[in-house]
């Protein structure tokens, strides 16, 4: 019950936020000079027609008018068009934030899968093989440019070893999609019972989820060996340790206190990586909503930005409402 | 630990202990050194001294938690007749907190804050005793009713956040009685507390320890503690024992400065103050560091022998040691 109102609460302050959010970012793209108008006629356009274009864009009114014309459009659900793509931009996004979702999701269970038991390895044995393993993987994860990483990762298995499909996208040209139910194409072909595209999605996300999660997998680690470390010598640890409990309920206690920023880390990555992915969507032509959003800003074509940031940010907000549950679940504190 | 040899002997000896820490490009700094004690069952001795003197690692390594890099230069810890180097860690492990149980200061920070009451009591008592769920709960509840917590079905769910000091300092009592140890160390254990709080969580240990037969180790800064239940009080400085008798000869007749000038400081009216200082002044100003007597820079009583000569620890009357080439005489 508590719960519920606390929850209640957090959604009262969505709204705002939001707006607040669209506010700057709408702001922030008017300051990039570049002139829609012109980059959608092209170099042959009259003076006359880039004048009409721009009063039907709605270019010629105030920007605090834009905004306010842009936002009664969002309140009923239109993100506008792009004239890049010439579709809405709730139909680019439908295809492209679901692309880049999958494989961030992927990429951050394979980064939790490497970076935790390494990271509670590194904390509990201070010397040995496992200790080494783990400071040189945070430092070489840590040094390392993803999009860089995906590269030689394509070139070595691709090109040399042949065992990964083509990076050009999440599906063969030759299969064809399953139908759209979630946008994730693991989960659509299993529902469609389409195997081979199933086999052929999973293939293409080889290399990019084991590019994005080896490499964050690196400040998982970290976070997770740090403050285990502290946890570990944390004066609840030393009495347990005094109270003869073994060492492996020691360990397990220290793991659940040092979850809460295991948790952190792991939000604070997906919501970075969610438009931070975007050179490793280029490396792949993976087609998604960063790589989008970059083409807009590139193009002055703003409504897919604004509906990326729009979109992201209603994102970070699940995530942030999530991690402020998980914590409420292991933390009586917080209660 | 039914082992039939220790029946009558000491349950406790610590002979010529040592511990040291190495130091970079040095010679390693030692925290203890020739610590001497023997502790019979039932006995409770008390061990003063000021921040750094080495209570707290004393009562590491009776329980060979002596914290890395540190580690037990020379000498033996014999508990209940068995020499704890030759066991395994694991024995080691298993006998602390089952035969060896320790109460600890800030028990508010000691506690693991997300389990409960309920589940810290039991952890220890199923990781120790062989007890089912049902057995777990129904000793649990007798131990928090022993160590006089309120309504204890209900604390069973509370967090250690939930409680007050007072009351997590009980707690911690329980889980060191969960499986009736013949040893307890108590270390610094009352200090967090307000004084009508400290003085019902001492009665509480005294009546524990004294009714089980106990030994206790009560490892505090304030010497006035003591005075109410120690069978001995030792007294240590710069991690050596410079005094150590029974009570009432200790209280009556301290014999080394630093324990002279201890009980002054705690003299509440200036008659006893004088009583224990006697013809000496408090208060010498701190001296070069010496090879001799460590106490020697801040010892109004110091001469050239003890710069020079590390003083032994000397018998001064049945019972009664003290560590000083110029022990006081009344």
């Amino acid at each position: 019950m508590q719960l519920l109102a606390y929850i209640g609460r957090r959604l009262l302050f969505v709204a705002p936020q939001l707006v607040g959010i669209l506010l700057v970012s709408f702001l922030l793209l008017k300051l990039i000079p570049g002139d829609p108008a012109v980059m959608m006629l092209g170099p042959f356009a009259t003076d006359d027609g880039l004048a009409r274009l721009r009063q039907e864009l709605g270019l010629d009114r105030t920007i605090l008018e834009q905004f306010l014309i842009y936002l009664g459009n969002v309140v009923q659900g239109d993100l506008g068009t792009s004239w890049q793509t010439t579709l809405p931009v709730t139909t680019d996004l439908a295809q492209r934030f679901p692309a880049t979702l999958e494989l961030v999701t992927l990429a951050l269970l394979l980064a939790l899968a490497i970076g935790v038991p390494l990271g509670i390895a590194g904390a509990r044995y201070k010397r040995g093989v496992l200790r080494t393993t783990a400071d040189y993987y945070g430092l070489f994860a840590g040094a390392l440019p993803d999009f860089w990483f995906g590269l030689v990762l394509i070139f070595v298995f691709y090109t040399l070893l042949q065992v990964v499909p083509p990076p050009l996208g999440r599906l063969d040209y030759a299969i064809l999609p399953p139908a759209t139910v979630t946008g994730s194409l693991l989960i659509d072909s299993a529902l469609a019972g389409n195997w081979q595209a199933l086999r052929n999605a999973a293939g293409h996300l080889i290399l990019p989820v084991a590019t994005l999660g080896l490499i964050n997998a690196g400040p998982i680690l970290k976070m997770t060996q740090s403050t285990m470390e502290r946890m570990l010598e944390s004066d609840f640890s030393r009495y347990a340790e005094m109270c003869g409990l073994p060492d492996r309920v020691v360990a397990r206690k220290a793991l659940r206190n040092a979850l809460p920023s295991i948790v952190t880390i792991v939000s604070v990555l997906y919501g970075f990586l969610i438009g931070g992915a975007v050179l490793v969507e280029i490396v792949f032509s993976w087609g998604g909503a960063g790589q989008y959003a970059v083409g807009g800003v590139l193009n002055a074509d703003l409504n897919p930005v604004l509906g990326f940031v729009l979109y992201s940010a209603i994102l970070s907000l699940v995530i942030y409402l999530l991690v402020d549950l998980i914590y409420f679940a292991i933390d009586p504190r917080t209660r | 630990m039914s082992d039939r040899r220790v029946e009558g002997g000491p349950v406790l000896a610590i002979e010529s202990l040592a511990v040291a820490f190495p130091r970079y490009g040095g010679e390693p700094v030692h925290v203890l050194r020739d610590i001497d004690l023997v502790m019979a069952p039932g006995e409770v001795v008390g061990v003063v001294g000021e921040s750094g003197s080495g209570k707290t690692m004393l009562a590491r390594s009776i329980m060979r938690l002596v914290p890395v890099p540190g580690r037990i230069d020379r000498g033996r810890v014999v508990f209940a007749g068995r020499d704890m180097a030759e066991l395994d860690a694991e024995t080691i492990r298993r006998m602390r907190g089952r035969d060896i149980a320790m109460i600890i200061a800030n028990p508010r920070g000691e506690l693991d804050p997300l389990e409960t009451v309920g589940q810290q009591i039991g952890n220890v008592l199923r990781h120790h005793l062989t007890l089912d769920r049902a057995a777990i709960r129904v000793r649990t509840l007798e131990l928090l009713r022993q160590v006089s917590i309120p309504d204890p079905e209900r604390r069973l769910d509370a967090y250690p956040h939930e409680l007050s000091g007072g009351m997590a300092q009980r707690v911690v009592m329980a889980i060191a009685l969960a499986c009736q140890p013949r040893f307890i160390i108590s270390d610094d254990a009352t200090s967090g507390l307000d004084v009508t709080v400290q003085a019902q969580v001492l009665e509480l240990m005294r009546k524990l320890v004294v009714e089980r037969g106990t030994s206790l180790l009560f490892i505090t800064r304030d010497i006035g503690i003591t005075a109410h239940f120690c069978d001995r009080v030792a007294v240590l400085f710069a991690g050596e024992i410079v005094e150590i008798a029974p009570r009432h000869a200790f209280f009556a007749d301290p014999r080394h400065p630093y324990a002279i000038l201890l009980l002054a400081a705690y003299a509440q009216n200036e008659r006893l103050r004088r009583y224990w200082l006697g013809d000496t002044t408090a208060g010498a100003a701190e001296g070069p560091a010496t090879t001799g007597c460590p106490f020697a820079r801040r010892c109004v009583r110091a001469q050239d022998r003890c710069r020079a000569e590390h003083p032994r620890l000397e018998e001064m009357a049945p019972g009664h040691f003290a560590r000083c080439h110029f022990p006081v005489e009344r």
